[in-house]
């Protein structure tokens, strides 16, 4: 091996390596859409028609485009804080309950503070909502590092504190305005505080995807950049390959562990405050589940920056999809969780995917990496 | 730590295949639902035919057909005629509200020809998409269920002037969250309490004249949230009830949830142990658990919205009815006979969207004699309920 073969060498081992990876998720996608495709014809409608209209409602218009970024940003920035912590080997099954305290904080500070120029109020809301998220995330890591107390239960329970701490808050509570009208809502955000919306009304007149894009494509940067460039990245993912090994290493593995749930819960408090930007106003239960459902997408994009971004995006496709899909071809929206349910499955399913290619000759494929 | 990283793959994907096929699983007895639900219905209009020969009463005839014969006679389909229908993120199978509006759909789509469609909402920044979505296809209605899409219904009914709009159990509301009315909206709003009253009034005579286990003079009830299309329920059933008996003690709570069945069934065993022997439930799912309580204990239930005696036949001895289905069915009749009226349109016992399901056998006859007379006094005006409940 001459240093003079490296270059030559390298770039096409990453790219082996970076099929290799999606390969598994590709396959399992394809594999989700014919079996669903399956129950779509076994319930007596024509799958054809069905994933037409889904591809057509997700994507085949601005306006759908705008939607389908609208409904995946926050499964994407959750599924960051999840897949953050699972570098350093942290089950943070608990985004759910992050990304409510972001909703909170920054609803809070924006409804509380309504008379500050625009720029300032949004930017203390996103750093509001990183920290809250981060606190709450930063608790459980506490715990496990100081007491050993399982993360998964943890932030699973914190989960539900803090959704319960948003039903008191907006149910008739401090955070309701008095002309709610018995609707469990906050106030509403102040309209110079928005995101600047980034779709030119010429394309699409009264467009709702706004500058939170940015902020998600940012936020998959500072992910791969912390993990992969940072010292502090390193020994993250040290701790999470073998904690062990990591502290015979030198590594404060305590701190590492609640600076890992720190950051991941960052990304969930904006995960969080995104959907209620759109919203402009906190309602009660505003979240569908984007905490649970990142778990799947962090699967899915098997914990790389760009690959949870994809696979956001593609869920985000299903769940906009599957609104022209009802609208026009009369398929139930329960195909979409159908749907989503098989992608998971057959991306847990590694190992018949595995077998499946062994099958089909790609053993090259199989062997990379993963 | 490979095992470790797929076992928990698989227990997600299990978790949420689970989810899957249980919410599938689901939709099975609502499918049964509205068989059970129609023939109490055909049979409640029947003092109503007594009512005046008015507008509503002729239209109420239609909608009270027995779904047997409904389904036999349905008119040709209209294909230009369009009726859009989005649930709130409760969905179709929810047994109240977006049930309830589906049943009105499907009725105007046998009986008037309409054509129906529904998007299920997944998440609530999709109200408006979904709305637009409608709008765009030129629908001629778009109906929106629920009191979380006030603002959404405004957004998109200003964006879409020439599509008619309406909001179940809410009003159009801007950007601050003020009220605006809409020409193109109209708000479906019900008087709940008159409902309220007259199972309320039901329960008093019951504790009054000590009937089955009914021995207590003390009655209960347990909202969702205290917001005020629950609390109308409870101002009515609590007046009903003083009225019928004056010396009579009632408990009450909230379980300040829709969907916790838990909660709802220890408040209801919590009740029953104070002494209550009627259960009154303004609180969706979690009610279930409230009723249950009842069943458990051989005490009595009243339940909400629909007529819930399916739930358990020898238990609920009446349910408060909110007919949202023909508030939907009247609503699409009168904009294809060009009576569409925006704002405020308000269904009461006259035009029998409200008022009390037929009470089991467990109800002495002369009772729900004195109760239907309550109901027409209320009908006639000599009684107007409170909307209110007294502090």
């Amino acid at each position: 091996m001459t240093v003079a073969t490296l270059p030559i060498e390298r770039p096409a081992g990453r790219l082996r390596q970076l099929v290799a990876s999606g390969i598994g998720p590709i396959l399992a996608v394809v594999l989700a859409i014919i079996v669903g495709g399956v129950v779509v014809l076994v319930s007596g409608s024509n799958p054809i028609t069905a994933y037409q209209q889904m591809l057509v409602g997700a994507v085949g218009s601005p306006f759908d485009i705008s939607e389908t970024f609208i409904s995946s940003i926050p499964l994407i920035l959750a599924a960051y804080a999840v897949s953050f912590a699972f570098r350093c080997g942290l089950f943070n099954i608990g985004a759910e309950g992050q990304l409510y305290m972001g909703a909170i904080a920054s609803t809070w500070l924006a409804t509380t503070f309504p008379n500050w120029p625009g720029i300032v109020l949004i930017i203390v809301c996103i750093v509001a909502a990183m920290v809250a998220g981060g606190a709450w995330a930063g608790i459980a890591g506490w715990l496990k590092a100081k007491t050993g107390a399982h993360e998964v239960i943890t932030t699973m329970m914190l989960s539900y504190v803090a959704i319960d701490i948003s039903h008191w808050l907006l149910e008739a509570g401090p955070m309701t305005p008095s002309n709610a009208y018995g609707t469990p809502e906050s106030g509403p955000i102040p309209p110079q505080a928005a995101f600047p919306i980034i779709l030119p009304s010429w394309i699409l007149p009264n467009a709702r995807l706004n500058a939170s894009l940015f902020l998600t494509i940012l936020a998959g940067v500072v992910f791969a950049w912390i993990l992969w460039r940072t010292p502090l990245g390193y020994e993250i993912r040290a701790v999470g390959f073998n904690p062990k090994a990591a502290a015979y290493g030198g590594i404060n593995v305590a701190r590492r562990l609640v600076i890992a749930m720190v950051i991941a819960g960052a990304f969930a408090g904006l995960a969080g405050m995104v959907p209620v930007w759109v919203q402009m106003r906190l309602y009660d239960s505003f979240s569908p589940g984007y905490g649970y459902e990142a778990i799947a997408v962090a699967l899915v994009g098997r914990n790389s920056a760009i690959g949870i971004f994809l696979a956001g995006l593609l869920y985000g496709a299903m769940i906009h999809g599957a609104v022209a899909m009802q609208a026009n071809a009369n398929i139930s929206g329960f195909l979409v969780q159908i749907l989503q349910a098989l992608v998971l499955f057959f991306v847990g399913a590694e190992m018949l995917i595995r077998w499946l290619l062994r099958r089909g000759g790609l053993r090259a494929l199989v062997e990379a990496p993963a | 730590m490979r095992t470790l990283r797929v076992g928990f793959a698989v227990a997600i994907t299990a978790s949420i295949l689970f989810g899957a096929c249980s919410s599938a699983a689901t939709t099975a007895p609502s499918a049964a639902a509205p068989a059970s639900a129609a023939a109490p219905a055909s049979a409640a209009p029947a003092p109503a035919s007594a009512a005046p020969a008015s507008a509503p009463a002729a239209s109420q005839a239609a909608v009270a057909s027995p779904g047997a014969s409904a389904a036999a006679s349905c008119v040709a389909a209209n294909p230009n005629f369009k009726v859009g229908l989005v649930t709130d993120v409760g969905g179709l199978n929810d047994k109240s509200f977006n049930h309830l509006a589906y049943l009105g759909l499907q009725q105007a789509q046998c009986q008037l020809g309409a054509t129906v469609d529904v998007i299920q909402s997944s998440e609530q920044s999709q109200y408006v998409p979904n709305l637009t979505t409608f709008a765009q296809k030129g629908d001629n209605l778009v109906i929106a269920v629920g009191f979380l899409m006030a603002n959404a219904v405004y957004t998109v009914a200003k964006q879409y002037p020439n599509v008619h709009f309406a909001a179940i159990d809410t009003a159009p509301a801007d950007a601050k969250g003020n009220t605006v009315n809409l020409p193109n909206v109209a708000n479906l709003f019900f008087h709940e309490q008159e409902s309220g009253y007259t199972v309320g009034y039901l329960a008093g005579l019951m504790e009054k004249d000590k009937v089955g286990a009914a021995t207590s003079n003390t009655i209960s009830y347990m909202g969702g949230l205290a917001i005020p299309p629950v609390d109308r329920y409870i101002a009515g059933y609590i007046a009903g009830a003083k009225a019928a008996d004056p010396g009579i003690t009632i408990l009450g709570g909230y379980s300040q949830s829709f969907t916790d069945q838990t909660i709802g069934k220890s408040i209801g065993l919590n009740h029953i142990s104070r002494g209550s022997t009627i259960l009154f439930q303004v609180a969706g799912a979690s009610g279930l658990g409230y009723l249950q309580a009842a069943v458990d204990k051989g005490v009595y239930g009243i339940g909400v919205d629909a007529d819930q005696n399916y739930v358990a036949p020898a238990t609920i001895i009446t349910s408060a009815i909110k007919k949202v289905d023909v508030a939907v069915f009247l609503t699409i009749q009168g904009l294809m006979n060009g009576q569409f009226k925006g704002g405020d349109n308000e269904f009461t016992l006259q035009n029998n969207a409200t008022g009390f399901a037929p009470p089991n056998s467990v109800v002495p006859a002369d009772i729900v004699a004195q109760v239907q007379q309550i109901a027409d006094q209320i009908k006639s005006g000599a009684i107007v309920p409170p909307t209110t409940i007294p502090k």
